[in-house]
């Protein structure tokens, strides 16, 4: 809304207006995409049995019957990572967003969910003349910023997300309920990083097999879901 | 910084220094602490080189003095005797040992020998804390981390891969602090290499396609060694909240969204912890014996106020006062009729007033008790006043002959009185700490006597939605509410309260009781019923809470308190469409007169 008034305001030096532009794009879309976060930490503490069920509560969100938690403390501490991971993802400082779940008993981790963060450059033309080149060779770069969606285009991929975690159930191994989960993210190094958060390992699984989910993507990020999980023994 | 500290002193042993600390530890033999086993090699040790006067003398003075003496001793040679503290904690040993001024030699070795081994160590903590940090190989981020002063130490290993330029600049900064520990430095880093490019294979690639400041730079370098950089992987350290059970996951994947009942955090109810409204209530009498507030079934509020009875009008919000009694005596209590259109006052003298409030007239006064009349209740005509004698009469105000009953059974003065709605039976409570439950149909003897209370019973109530259900709660020394059955006389249940209960009140929408204190929290305390749990506690006033009401559609309750001021609180704000609990076989006259109230 308003990229037409900046652009007309100074033609001269509509370059330096565009990464302006770009940039105001960019923090609404972070903020889809940090939405995208908290429900899907939420969605999977659910669904994989975390907390209890009744500490749950059931809110309408992307057309679907979203559960988050009702359990101050557990909001709280969603709360503290989504308040910074919402800083990284303006500075566009995160590459990857994990939620781990690991056994209290063993210590084990058992589920990884992945979310894949890409953001889209304006006015890549290195990488597009890259790509001219050896265009055969590259696979179908993802990265290419697509055309504008429309807000209910976006919403309509991150629900067939949740429809995927959801139903991601039926397949995934029963947990036995005395589980605890972690946030990872995978920060760029030059992030300025609270006490909060330290570094760590990635928490992989031992011979996890890994399933692709499906992607979205607003007009600066694309985000990918993988899960994977400790095989049943 | 614990490995060398421990190291040092076992090479200081061998040395001439170890006599003295043998020396120095005989003292100390006595504590408890002293692990037994070091004993035999010790005295060896000290008669071997010492074995002089000095030593005879020290084992004389530990023989012959008292046990208090020999530890004054050790004091005197604490800097001597780091033996003795190594065994305890060994982290002073080495302090210990390079303050002694007498061998400087062992000292400065040891200490080296400390930070030889310390250096590493502390270094591979970092490797550690890092260890799938990728080594950055480029000049230009190389410099931009090193701006980061955070990352210093992430950094160092980089300085030792020798592949790059940008690790010159960075071996440059790193020698700054660089003491020595390079060899094993080298080692941990090639180790470091060989995890960190098997990470690549899996995350090296996704990660290659963004940060869009060095796209370029990036695209070129990425395509180059097929290596992602620049990344760290942080976790959030605080440990994620308990789960407050455990949880089975076959049950919740077959569960109903909204589970059949149960207070779950989806349908806990929020109950406002401000009052909707506070007025003054100037002179208002602190006492608890009286009941001098009342909200009747025509949405009107009356309050006895010192020697006048104001009604504050909830619709309108107007207040007009309705008398001012004689000079002698004051307001005692009120209580308003079951159609809302007299109300009952009682006097210190104990005269009976009936006042018709829309004309502002008084209809009639009732004499016979000799004392203060604290408490009333309405049943239809009859008008059941509770006196400080204990005398409990019932008036039949229609007629001249108005006293039509005598209910004897309390010797404390009555504080609590209320009819059952159906008329059929009557309750009461007095300061002689009994409650009498009384058959409407035979007066002469309660029906049951119930003595569990310890202190005064003031607080009475009737369940709206179990008839034979009677809850009555003690003052200051009981600070329990009981729960009975009117019919076979059972109590059926019991919850402790932190405080005098000074009046409850059933809810008519939520199976839900709530209860005014006093002393420490002057809170209004709402309970689940049959479970006992407390839902919440309100702090209402600053000091006791002395008389509630509930509003005739039983969502409001208003609070007259010690600290003069009248408040309402929406506890139970009716959800729509929700039924009420009440009025199921019970004919709770007020609530189904007016439906629904608003307050101005």
């Amino acid at each position: 809304m308003s990229q037409p008034k900046s652009s007309s305001q100074s033609k001269p030096s509509s370059k330096k207006d565009s990464s302006k532009v770009h940039k105001l794009a960019l923090k609404g879309s972070s903020k889809v995409v940090s939405e995208f976060f908290e429900y899907s930490i939420n969605t999977i503490l659910f669904q994989r049995g975390v907390y209890p069920a009744e500490d749950f509560t059931a809110v309408k969100k992307y057309g679907l019957t979203m559960m988050i938690t009702a359990d101050d403390q557990v909001k709280t501490y969603i709360k503290k990572i989504m308040s910074q991971l919402k800083e990284w993802m303006y500075g566009g400082k995160i590459s990857k967003l994990v939620v781990v779940i690991t056994s209290k008993e063993t210590g084990e981790h058992v589920e990884r969910w992945q979310f894949d963060i890409q953001i889209f450059s304006k006015g890549s033309k290195t990488r597009s003349s890259k790509k001219a080149t050896d265009k055969e060779n590259a696979a179908p770069d993802a990265t290419e910023a697509p055309g504008e969606k429309t807000e209910e285009e976006i919403q309509a991929e991150i629900q067939s997300i949740f429809r995927q975690i959801t139903a991601s159930v039926t397949f995934l191994p029963m947990l036995d309920g005395n589980c605890t989960f972690n946030v990872l993210v995978y920060a760029d190094a030059d992030s300025e990083v609270p006490l909060e958060w330290g570094d760590s390992d990635a928490k992989e699984i031992k011979n996890g097999e890994k399933v692709q989910l499906r992607s979205f993507s607003t007009s600066n990020h694309r985000v990918d879901t993988l899960v994977s999980y400790r095989l049943a023994d | 910084m614990a490995s060398p500290a421990v190291l040092t002193p076992v090479k200081s042993r061998s040395s001439v220094f170890s006599t003295r600390t043998a020396g120095g530890r005989m003292p100390l033999t006595p504590s408890p602490r002293t692990p037994r086993t070091q004993t035999p090699d010790v005295p060896g040790a000290q008669e071997s080189i010492h074995g002089g006067n000095l030593m005879s003398r020290f084992t004389r003075s530990i023989s012959k003095t008292s046990v208090r003496d020999s530890p004054k001793s050790n004091i005197a040679r604490a800097t001597n005797s780091p033996r003795r503290l190594e065994l305890g904690v060994s982290n002073w040993t080495l302090t210990g040992t390079s303050n002694t001024s007498s061998t400087t030699k062992t000292p400065s070795r040891a200490k080296k020998d400390g930070t030889l081994r310390s250096r590493p160590a502390k270094t591979r903590i970092a490797y550690n804390a890092a260890d799938r940090f990728i080594p950055n190989r480029t000049a230009s981020d190389a410099i931009v981390n090193a701006g980061t002063g955070k990352l210093d130490l992430d950094q160092r290993p980089k300085s030792s891969s020798a592949t790059s330029e940008g690790s010159a600049v960075l071996a440059n900064a790193a020698s700054a602090f660089d003491l020595g520990g390079r060899g094993s430095e080298e080692d941990a880093t090639l180790s470091l290499e060989g995890l960190s490019l098997e990470d690549d294979d899996e995350e090296g690639r996704p990660q290659s396609k963004h940060a869009p400041d060095t796209v370029a730079y990036q695209s070129s370098l990425a395509s180059a060694c097929g290596v992602n950089l620049n990344t760290r992987i942080l976790a959030f350290k605080p440990a994620p909240p308990e789960s407050s059970k455990p949880i089975d996951l076959r049950s919740q994947y077959n569960r109903p969204l909204k589970p059949a009942n149960g207070i779950s955090a989806q349908n806990r109810r929020r109950i406002p912890s401000a009052p909707e409204r506070v007025l003054d209530a100037p002179g208002l009498v602190d006492d608890y014996y009286l009941n001098l507030l009342d909200w009747s079934s025509g949405n009107q509020v009356a309050i006895g106020l010192e020697r006048s009875v104001y009604i504050w009008s909830a619709e309108s919000g107007s207040v007009a006062s309705l008398f001012e009694c004689p000079q002698d005596t004051y307001i005692s209590s009120v209580k308003w009729s079951g159609d809302g259109a007299y109300v009952g006052v009682g006097l210190g003298t104990g005269e009976v007033q009936i006042w018709d409030v829309e004309e502002g007239t008084k209809l009639r006064s009732m004499f016979g008790h000799e004392t203060r009349v604290g408490v009333m209740g309405w049943n239809k005509h009859i008008l059941s006043t509770g006196a400080r004698s204990g005398l409990v009469f019932n008036h039949d105000v229609r007629v001249a002959q108005h006293k039509v009953a005598e209910l004897v059974s309390h010797t404390g003065e009555v504080c609590g009185l209320e009819w059952r709605a159906d008329g059929a039976q009557l309750a009461t409570g007095a300061n002689d700490n009994l409650v009498s439950i009384w058959d409407a149909r035979s007066l002469a003897a309660p029906k049951f006597t119930k003595t569990n209370h310890r202190a005064a019973v003031k607080a009475v109530a009737w369940c709206p939605w179990q008839s034979n259900l009677l809850a009555t709660g003690g003052g200051s020394n009981d600070r329990q509410i009981y729960f009975w059955n009117t019919t076979t006389g059972a109590r059926i249940n019991h919850i402790p309260t932190d405080s005098q209960v000074t009046s409850l009140r059933w809810s008519t929408h939520y199976k839900e009781i709530v209860s005014s204190g006093g002393f420490p929290d002057n809170s209004l305390s709402i309970w689940s019923y049959p479970s006992g749990v407390k839902n919440q506690e309100v702090p209402a006033h600053e000091s006791r809470v002395l008389h509630s009401c509930l509003s005739p559609d039983g969502q409001m309750l208003a609070t007259a308190a010690a600290d003069e001021s009248l408040k309402f609180w929406k506890l139970f704000e009716k959800k729509a469409g929700a039924p009420s609990v009440a009025g199921q076989g019970t004919q709770s006259s007020k609530a189904s007169v007016v439906k629904q109230v608003t307050i101005r």
